[in-house]
């Protein structure tokens, strides 16, 4: 009698942690899937980020360029950098270049 | 289970033998273990199905942990961005779903002007396709007011769109692509392997250019040549010891961002994409190869008073050289008597295998999407040698020419020029054409051009500018050669102490009498004022504008 009590235990026992390991398998799948589905999630937000990243940097760039940055400082800081022929008319481009100097460099190279 | 089996035991020996009615039950209870069986069986066979798959998580992350692109970042030298891939929204139709062709047109021209009415009915009627495009590169704002018109058949699909934050600066460098990003010109053509490959890993392709000195170079360039009245300029700036271009211009230019709006002119890359007879810059080549060849020495005198008749053709030099002169006087007063006659003392075959050496009969392997071949027929006489020895004969492009003058920056040897910028332990190819001995004394001769010579122009007070300039008249005259019309050009070297840097810079359809010396040489000072900073040298302050 307590030979079959004890069997029936453990096989009650061992029906019980198949229970369990399948509920806790279960539990962990359904956990994983909800992990994937957040990291998806979290790739696609970082995409949408760097894109944007991306934008602000071309737009950082263009805000940082050479000729803006002369251009402002010109017109805000009243400096001319470097070359005063940069951005000047035609006419006056002409005038700002050396003097030719004709008795000198007639010649043909 | 087994106690309620019917093959158990205890049935036999405890039990007294079972009623008939309990047959359907044992029956159930068999179905039932059946059952738990096999959904056990099915959940051990996942379990090891999960064992054996891997981490979920680790899969999708390493799908997304580096974020490609069809098209990587071009920066400068120094990380400044010169062309990005950004999003963009492609207006979309699908014509078999647009309910009303024309009302649907109507609405998106309203919002769209650029629409033209005929071709978008066309293609909104156009059922033999499921989507077609009516609208490329759209803005987020654009995206955001197409899908709040809710029309029926009418969509916004994401696509890549190649961005140039730099504009118009260094247009010709960096090129362009088309609207399906294929690439069309400059490094967008010639290193597209490069960009794609790297656009996939996530990373940046670094260009040796600094945009400090590419807008220097544009902005000096663009001056002379509206001064001038030139179809066309050319620039080039180089590191002569690594090839590396720090500055590259091409003149008239335009804005990759708009290419719609430029002309075909404007997009033509005149460094290595034109190729013209290189007049007198080339005379330094021909004096080292004298020199190389032992068939004149420094102290040598040349009387240089007569024009020199070769197979019935005169070659005279516009001032002659009165009174004896050296290899200086050659090339400090530009002299094409002299350099014939070394080019003859040298010989057809030698001069050619210099001149292959040299890199100037053979296109350019700089990494842009044109690379013009040269036009350098083999000499077939003497007159053919003696006008290769002052630069006719021979049309190749200017980054050709930069390339060759690496050589007095190396000691003799020639480097190939590159776009990409090199680590500084990086190793340098270097071909050996000239002995060091021979470059230096050449040196000596290009430092007196700028000083005493034709290039005096050209000078900058505390740089040791040294270089050539030169002038050969287009083909085009009735006699051949149109004297009216230069293409005038400053080929030089600096430090000339420590030659390290070299520097091209050319005017085209420059007018009568518009030498080198009078406008190439300038913009070259000028340039180099303004650039010298960057590269850690020193000049004298410029005297004040009156």
């Amino acid at each position: 009698m307590g030979k079959i009590t004890l069997k029936r235990w453990l096989q009650i026992g061992a029906g019980l942690l198949i229970v369990v390991l399948a509920v806790g398998l279960y539990r962990a799948k359904s956990d994983a899937a909800r992990t994937e589905n957040e990291v998806h999630r979290l790739n696609g937000e970082i995409a949408e980020r760097e894109a944007r990243v991306r934008e602000l940097r071309a737009d950082i760039a263009e805000q940082e360029s050479p000729a803006r940055i002369e251009q402002l400082n010109a017109d805000r800081l009243g400096h001319v950098v470097g070359s005063e022929s940069a951005a000047l008319p035609e006419n006056q481009i002409a005038n700002r270049l050396p003097a030719p100097q004709p008795e000198e460099q007639t010649g043909r190279e | 289970m087994r106690p309620l089996g019917p093959n158990s035991v205890f049935s036999h020996e405890r039990l007294p033998q079972a009623p008939l009615e309990a047959a359907p039950a044992r029956n159930r209870v068999r179905f039932l273990a059946l059952s738990i069986f096999a959904v056990l069986l099915l959940l051990a066979g996942r379990s090891v199905q999960l064992a054996f798959s891997g981490d979920p998580l680790a899969r999708s992350h390493s799908a997304s942990a580096a974020t490609s692109l069809p098209r990587a970042d071009i920066v400068d030298r120094n990380g400044v961005l010169l062309a990005t891939t950004v999003r963009a929204w492609a207006l979309t139709a699908e014509p078999a779903h647009v309910r009303n062709a024309v009302e649907t047109a109507d609405t998106l021209m309203q919002h769209f002007p650029g629409l033209e009415r005929e071709p978008l009915l066309r293609r909104l009627n156009n059922t033999d396709q499921t989507t077609v495009f009516l609208e490329r590169g759209l803005t987020e704002e654009q995206r955001d007011r197409v899908v709040a018109l809710r029309l029926r058949g009418i969509g916004v699909q994401a696509e890549h769109h190649r961005d140039y934050p730099q504009g118009a600066l260094g247009a010709h460098v960096i090129g362009f692509t088309g609207i399906d990003l294929n690439p069309q010109a400059g490094v967008e053509l010639g290193l597209d392997e490069e960009i794609r490959a790297a656009g996939q890993e996530g990373r940046a392709v670094r260009l040796s250019i600094d945009v400090r000195m590419q807008y220097a170079l544009e902005t000096e360039l663009d001056a002379a040549a509206r001064a001038a009245h030139a179809s066309g300029g050319a620039a080039i700036l180089l590191d002569g010891r690594t090839g590396e271009t720090l500055a590259l211009a091409s003149w008239p230019s335009f804005d990759p961002n708009r290419i719609g709006r430029s002309t075909e002119d404007a997009r033509r890359d005149r460094v290595a994409g034109d190729i013209h007879e290189l007049g007198s810059t080339i005379k330094p080549f021909t004096v080292a190869m004298a020199l190389q060849e032992n068939l004149a020495t420094s102290g040598e005198l040349f009387d240089l008073s007569q024009p020199l008749e070769v197979d019935n053709t005169i070659i005279q030099d516009h001032e002659p050289i009165s009174g004896y002169a050296t290899l200086r006087d050659i090339l400090a007063r530009s002299s094409n008597v002299g350099a014939a006659r070394l080019a003859l003392r040298l010989g057809g075959a030698r001069q050619r295998a210099y001149l292959e050496r040299l890199g100037l009969t053979s296109p350019t392997t700089l990494q842009l999407g044109r690379r013009q071949a040269p036009l350098a027929p083999a000499a077939q006489g003497r007159r053919d040698v003696a006008g290769l020895g002052f630069g006719y004969g021979l049309a190749t492009t200017q980054v050709s020419l930069a390339s060759a003058y690496t050589v007095f920056t190396n000691n003799g040897a020639r480097v190939a020029p590159t776009m990409l910028a090199l680590a500084p332990d990086a190793p340098v190819e270097r071909t050996q054409i000239f002995t060091p001995e021979v470059t230096r004394q050449v040196m000596v001769y290009l430092r007196a051009v700028v000083t005493d010579g034709t290039g005096r122009a050209a000078n900058v007070p505390g740089l040791l500018v040294a270089g050539k300039t030169g002038t050969a008249e287009r083909l085009g005259g009735a006699q051949g050669y149109d004297e009216s019309r230069n293409f005038s050009s400053f080929a030089g070297v600096f430090p000339a102490n420590d030659p390290r840097y070299v520097i091209v810079v050319a005017l085209d359809d420059t007018g009568a009498g518009e030498t080198g010396g009078l406008v190439a040489a300038p913009v070259v000072a000028r340039t180099l004022r303004r650039i010298a900073p960057m590269l850690g040298l020193r000049v004298e302050p410029a005297a004040p504008a009156r």
